[in-house]
């Protein structure tokens, strides 16, 4: 395949996890949108709930901007310099995040993992949005008790240490992911073993950790399934 | 006091049309997939259905036609309020009859209001 070739699959591609991404946004528009009517429709003595139209907002950005780095990332994918990166702190910062949005699906978001880790051969910027908009992707599952409870977790594997987002989706496999591969931006539900929708974070996070030679695999951590990416130690730092 | 089985698959949307469906006076018995919606009517005996069509696992269509099953809910009106957009769902017509499907709203495009009036409507015409 010819240059002309390589850049018309790379155009293909972002077409479709644009497709998908649109087709996602469509979801936290609405509820800011109805959120907004319910508080007009309803007795001025109530309050509006401000944070569930905050955190969607800001969601919804997070996946935009995500989307955007993933296209960048992948462009510059050649010549795309990896550094060692503090996953800990990384992970950190994505739980914090991924918990308040998770409080407004009725979901608790958890960090599981302990102990230190050693730093991780990533973009700092691409592992955090890969995360992110996994968990975006994630929490939203439909619950399938009253309270779903989603984790972001991490452990050891013999290949590098493994990130990724878990909760009970027992059903999970990785027959489901291979065809939400081939079906995203095309079907309406790539991801129908778990989403309703377009799966967009999913397809976000895959492109990113891409990017950073890496790749999204069903995984299980904790009797938990989920979607999760082995990232490849530093061995700069563990000689020091 | 009417039921309405409402199965939307998001919880945050789901908690929105729920609370302006009781605002106006209705029992509203929420879901979030087809195969628990199958429980859920046979513990309220709904008397009108909204639902999303894009579900996880089952879709709404599977999840109609299973609802449709037994006999006792043959009649029941479904309101279909689906991501699924109007060329699509009006591209297969036929089943519109067939399953039920008194009335379609396209969901990115669908007022609380006009979602209330749709349901008010449906239940008035049972009532009468």
């Amino acid at each position: 395949m010819g240059v002309n070739g390589v850049n018309q699959v790379i155009s293909s591609h972002s077409s479709l996890l644009l497709r998908s991404v649109a087709e996602e946004l469509k979801l936290p528009l609405l509820q800011i949108g109805r959120e907004a009517e319910l508080q007009n429709l309803t007795p001025q003595d109530t309050k509006a709930n401000f944070k569930l139209i905050q955190t969607n907002a800001d969601m919804a950005l997070l996946l935009v901007d995500s989307y955007l780095l993933g296209l960048e990332l992948n462009e510059a994918q050649a010549e795309l310099m990896l550094e060692p990166v503090s996953l800990s702190g990384v992970l950190n910062d994505a739980a914090h995040t991924l918990s308040q949005f998770a409080k407004q699906y009725n979901a608790t978001f958890e960090l599981a993992s302990s102990g230190r880790y050693r730093p991780v051969m990533a973009h700092p910027a691409g592992l955090r949005a890969a995360l992110l908009s996994l968990g975006y992707a994630l929490v939203s599952v439909p619950p399938a008790e009253s309270r779903r409870q989603v984790l972001l977790g991490v452990h050891q594997s013999s290949r590098g240490l493994v990130a990724g987002v878990y909760g009970d989706f027992e059903t999970l496999a990785h027959i489901h992911l291979r065809q939400a591969r081939l079906l995203y931006g095309r079907a309406k539900q790539p991801f129908r073993a778990l989403l309703g929708g377009s799966a967009a974070g999913v397809f976000v996070a895959d492109v990113i950790f891409q990017a950073m030679h890496s790749n999204l695999n069903v995984s299980h951590h904790h009797k938990q399934a989920g979607l999760a990416a082995t990232l490849r130690p530093s061995k700069q730092l563990a000689l020091v | 006091m009417a039921c309405i089985l409402l199965l939307e698959p998001d919880v945050i949307l789901s908690n929105i049309y729920t609370e302006v469906l009781q605002q106006a006076g209705y029992d509203v018995c929420p879901t979030f997939d087809a195969q628990k919606a199958i429980n859920t009517a046979d513990e309220c005996s709904p008397d009108l259905v909204i639902l999303e069509l894009q579900l996880p696992v089952h879709n709404g269509i599977e999840f109609i036609y299973e609802y449709r099953s037994y006999t006792e809910w043959e009649k029941t009106p479904v309101i279909v309020q689906s991501f699924v957009s109007p060329n699509e769902f009006k591209s297969t017509p036929y089943i519109w009859h067939e399953l039920g499907i008194v009335k379609y709203f396209y969901k990115p495009h669908t007022s609380l209001q006009q979602l209330l009036a749709g349901a008010q409507e449906q239940l008035t015409t049972i009532a009468v």
